[in-house]
This record gives C-alpha cells, structure tokens and sequence, in this order.
C-alpha cells in the first residue's frame, strides 16, 4: 500500500480494504494544522498589550479620582475592562485553543455553551430586576453604607470569631413561613390578623394560602376542625380545589385496608372475579 | 514503510501542513525507539477506524467536558452578578480590599505559560523533543508560580488579616455587612480556579514525564498534548474573566 492511500481517498470516509485501521499510516494526522510561530507570539504580545491597557485603564482611573475628584460613571469601568477580556478570550480561543482552524463542531459546542450561560445569567437578572412588579415588598433592597448590624454581633464561637448574621432570626422555622406569619412593614402579616380577628379566622386565612407547617403551629387542628382536611372536593374546569396535608388514613390507628376488607371481598365476588 | 527520506517534510507558514511519520530518529537510543510507549508505535484502539478519527473524538470530548467547565465557572459568575446587583457597597469595599498588581502579574504568567503550552503543541507535532520538553517544563513552572503568588501573597496575607469566607470573617474595619459574602464568592472563584491549575500541572507533569521516558509524543500522537493543552487555555480565559472582575471592577 503506498504512502498517499489514506482513510479520506475515497467517499467512504474509511478504507474498504483496510477497515480496521492496520494500516499504520492512517495514523499519519494528515491536515492537521500546524501553528505559525510568528502568529502565536504575535496574539501573545496582543494579549499581554491589552492586559497593560485594561490595568492602566484601572489605575488611570483612580489617579483621575485622588488627584481631580473626577468620577467616572461606573459602566465605562465594567463595559470596558469586560469588552478587553472579551477581546482577549476570543483571541485566546481563536488561536491558542484553534479554534480558528479546527472543525466547526467545536465552535458550535462552546457556543452554545455561552448560549447558556447567557440564558442563565440573563433570566436570573430579569428574576430579580422585576420581583417588585409582582410583590413590591420582594424588590432586592439595598441599605447604602450596609446595616452594620452583622458586625456588631457577638461572636457565637471564640475560636472562629464565628459571626452569625442576626438580621432575622426565624427561629429555626423556613424563611417563608417567617415572612407570611410575621409580615413586613408594608404589609401586615397572618400574626397581625391573629390579634384583630378570632382564632378559627385566623387558621382559615392561614389555610387559605398553603398548608407548610401546620403539625408544628396548629395545637387545636383547625385544619381538620375547618374542613381543610377532607379530600372531598375534586378539582374541575370551573374550580381549583388544592388538596392539602396527608392521605386520609395513612397514620389512622384503624387500617383502612382491613375495615373495608369485607366489603371489598364482597364487591369483588360480585364482579365474578 | 519507514524508509522514506525526511525530505517528504514540508515546512509551510500558515495551514494543513501534512504532518510527517518519516522523522529522523537517528540519536534516539533503541530503548526509547523499540519501546511500545514511543510514538511511533502507538497504535490506535481497535474500536476506531484510524487515528485521526480517535484524535478527533478525544479532542471533541474534551470540549464538551471544556464546556462544562464553563457552566461550573458560569454559577460563580452569576452569584457575582447577583450580589454585585444587591450588595454594590461591599462589592467595591472588597474590590479595593485586592491587590491588582498580584492579579495582573498572575495574568502574564498564565498567558505567557498559555503561549508555552501551544507551543508545546506545535513543536510535539515537528517532533522537536527538546524544546516540547522545555515549553512544558515551563508552563508547569508557571502553574507553580501562579499558584505560589496566590496562596503567599494573596491569601497567606487576606486570610490572617480576618478577610475570610463567610462565618470566618472576622475583618475589624469592615463597614459593610455584606463583605463576607464578597470573600465567600472571592476564595470560591479563585480557590476553584487555582485547584485547576493544579490539576493542569499534573496533567502537564505526567505529558513530560512521558515525553522524557518515551518520547510518547511526536506527529502522529498527540491527543494527551493537545488536550491538555485546551485544559490550560480554559483556565486561562477564566482568569481573563475573572481578573477583571475581582480586581480590577469595583
């Protein structure tokens, strides 16, 4: 077999006569891109350049702020040192990574990667960029000059200095439930109602939303004093009935199975079976 | 099969420069040329058709894994975000709380060492076994420094100073309550960051060990190289981002 039959002759793809690659010279990488010397040490005199102007750029910056007081608006600062990386990370994948000049399947892979990434990263933003449209009171707060409440706290453990962010203390309960009970400064919460109205109202507005952590607050089980507990009311085009709590008899002391057994048996000899 | 002359070898500036399987081996000893391990020996696995098609799926593999390494790197990258957005006081605080100069010179090191390990690709393709050798032995020393600024510098001085993640915190003068978040998400994205060049140097470590036993490597095989070498690039354009991001933003 001469030395220019290859695995690409012909429009198989592979060779008919050597299908298992025997042929040592299809090992050969024919076509394989081999780098230009001059052109790596070109992108990296490029890349080391642009990490002199971003740096610069920074320090220019502060030297502007100490010497003349002036400020520049904070998206010149982010929108240029990230458009320099950027520059520097399509160089980098161009060239060292060859990108450039390898199969577009690798491309396609990482760019669909940054796809996602840019999904990910943009649907978190807009998460939290219009909670408030929703629920005024869910909108991402920001203290100027911080609370100082964390760092005034004692610390809960001499050796680690462990500090314990004290801001809220939902004694041990989720968060979620804290925020419905307790309520915000804008909105009033369940435990506000608790005060004004009755018992039972206060169970049924507590009802009413979800069922979390019932066992733990209900001590007179207004949930099943209320009609929360029954699973009679089936979901239909017109109505939503959200079934709440626990199969019915699932920790009932009378096993359901065996009370019923004897009218099962008698249902089933009925059916013939 | 063996006998062509070197003069097959054609030395071309730019692209598709047909690699050669005809070198000069005269000066290698035969226990390096007869052994298994040297690169013209090694055999494909039987389940490819050719080499090239076992290159070319390893290398495949390895960018899908390069993009997962990614969307690991993309979470830190949206908690930075996120906190950023929430917190901005704590974020410039613990910006201005970083030493730019230990950033910027960790990023010419992993550069430069980015531009050796290309290297080390190309010249393992011409079969030039020394300077492959050297420009491994290079990027490897590189890592050691990278890493060596950062744990000396960076966070032998932060951690003591009571600049540390989270609950450790336990900075006097800090005016945000926030910042321990921001040196949550500091050690985090660099502590990851720098168990990859790690990670990286050992896999360079074993190529040149190889390299120096063997000469595992030449024209005809270097998948290990080249995948490494993507491996350290991904690390690389990392740290392009989050240079910027940590130090330099604020």
């Amino acid at each position: 077999m001469s030395q220019d039959t290859t695995n690409a002759s012909n429009d198989l793809g592979w060779d008919p006569t050597d299908p298992h690659g025997i042929n040592p010279h299809d090992d050969a990488h024919e076509g394989h891109f081999v780098a230009d010397w001059k052109m790596q040490i070109s992108v990296l005199v490029i890349l080391l350049a642009f990490t002199v102007l971003t740096v610069g750029f920074y320090n220019l910056e502060q030297w502007m702020e100490t010497a003349f007081e002036i400020t520049l608006p904070k998206w010149i600062n982010i929108v240029g040192a990230m458009t320099i990386a950027t520059i520097k990370a399509i160089l980098v994948a161009a060239f060292f990574m060859q990108l450039k000049y390898d199969k577009a399947l690798n491309t396609f892979v990482m760019l669909f990667c940054l796809f996602c990434v840019a999904l990910f990263l943009g649907f978190s933003m807009i998460d939290l960029g219009s909670r408030h449209l929703v629920d005024p009171e869910r909108a991402p707060s920001i203290v100027p000059g911080g609370t100082g409440v964390g760092l005034n706290a004692a610390s809960a453990d001499k050796d680690f200095s462990l500090i314990l962010s004290p801001k809220v203390n939902t004694g041990g309960s989720n968060i979620v439930l804290y925020a419905r009970l307790h309520g915000s400064k804008e909105k009033p919460g369940l435990l506000y109602y608790r005060e004004k109205g009755d018992e039972a109202s206060f169970w049924k507005k507590f009802y009413s939303g979800h069922a979390a952590g019932r066992d733990t607050l209900d001590e007179h089980n207004f949930y099943e004093q209320l009609g929360f507990a029954t699973h009679d009311a089936t979901s239909d085009a017109n109505a939503s009935h959200p079934r709440h709590g626990l199969t019915p008899g699932l920790f009932s002391d009378v096993d359901p199975a065996a009370s019923s057994s004897a009218d099962s048996q008698a249902e089933s000899q009925d059916d013939g079976h | 099969m063996f006998n062509k002359p070197a003069t097959c070898f054609r030395v071309e500036k730019g692209y598709d420069q047909m690699t050669m399987i005809d070198t000069d081996t005269s000066g290698v000893p035969a226990r390096i040329l007869q052994s298994p391990m040297h690169w013209r020996n090694a055999k494909h696995q039987s389940h490819w058709r050719s080499g090239d098609e076992e290159f070319d799926a390893a290398k495949f593999g390895m960018w899908l894994f390069l993009s997962t390494e990614v969307l690991l790197f993309a979470g830190i990258f949206c908690g930075y975000a996120v906190f950023r957005m929430l917190y901005p006081e704590a974020w410039a605080n613990g910006s201005h709380a970083l030493d730019w100069r230990m950033g910027a010179a960790n990023t010419a090191i992993l550069l430069f060492s980015s531009w050796t390990a290309a290297n080390a690709v190309r010249l393992a393709q011409l079969d030039k076994q020394f300077w492959f050798k050297i420009n491994i032995l290079i990027t490897i020393l590189c890592a050691i420094a990278f890493v060596g600024i950062k744990f000396t510098f960076e966070y032998g001085i932060k951690l003591p100073e009571g600049k540390a993640p989270g609950t450790f915190f336990a900075y006097p003068y800090a005016t945000d309550p926030h910042e321990p978040l921001w040196w949550s998400l500091y050690y985090i994205g660099t502590g990851i960051h720098a168990f990859h060049v790690i990670i990286g140097a050992f896999l360079f470590a074993f190529v040149l060990w190889r390299a120096h036993r063997y000469q595992a490597y030449g024209p005809t095989q270097y998948t290990l190289v080249e995948n490494s070498a993507l491996y350290w690039h991904i690390v690389d354009l990392i740290w392009i981002f989050l240079f910027p991001l940590l130090y330099l933003i604020h």
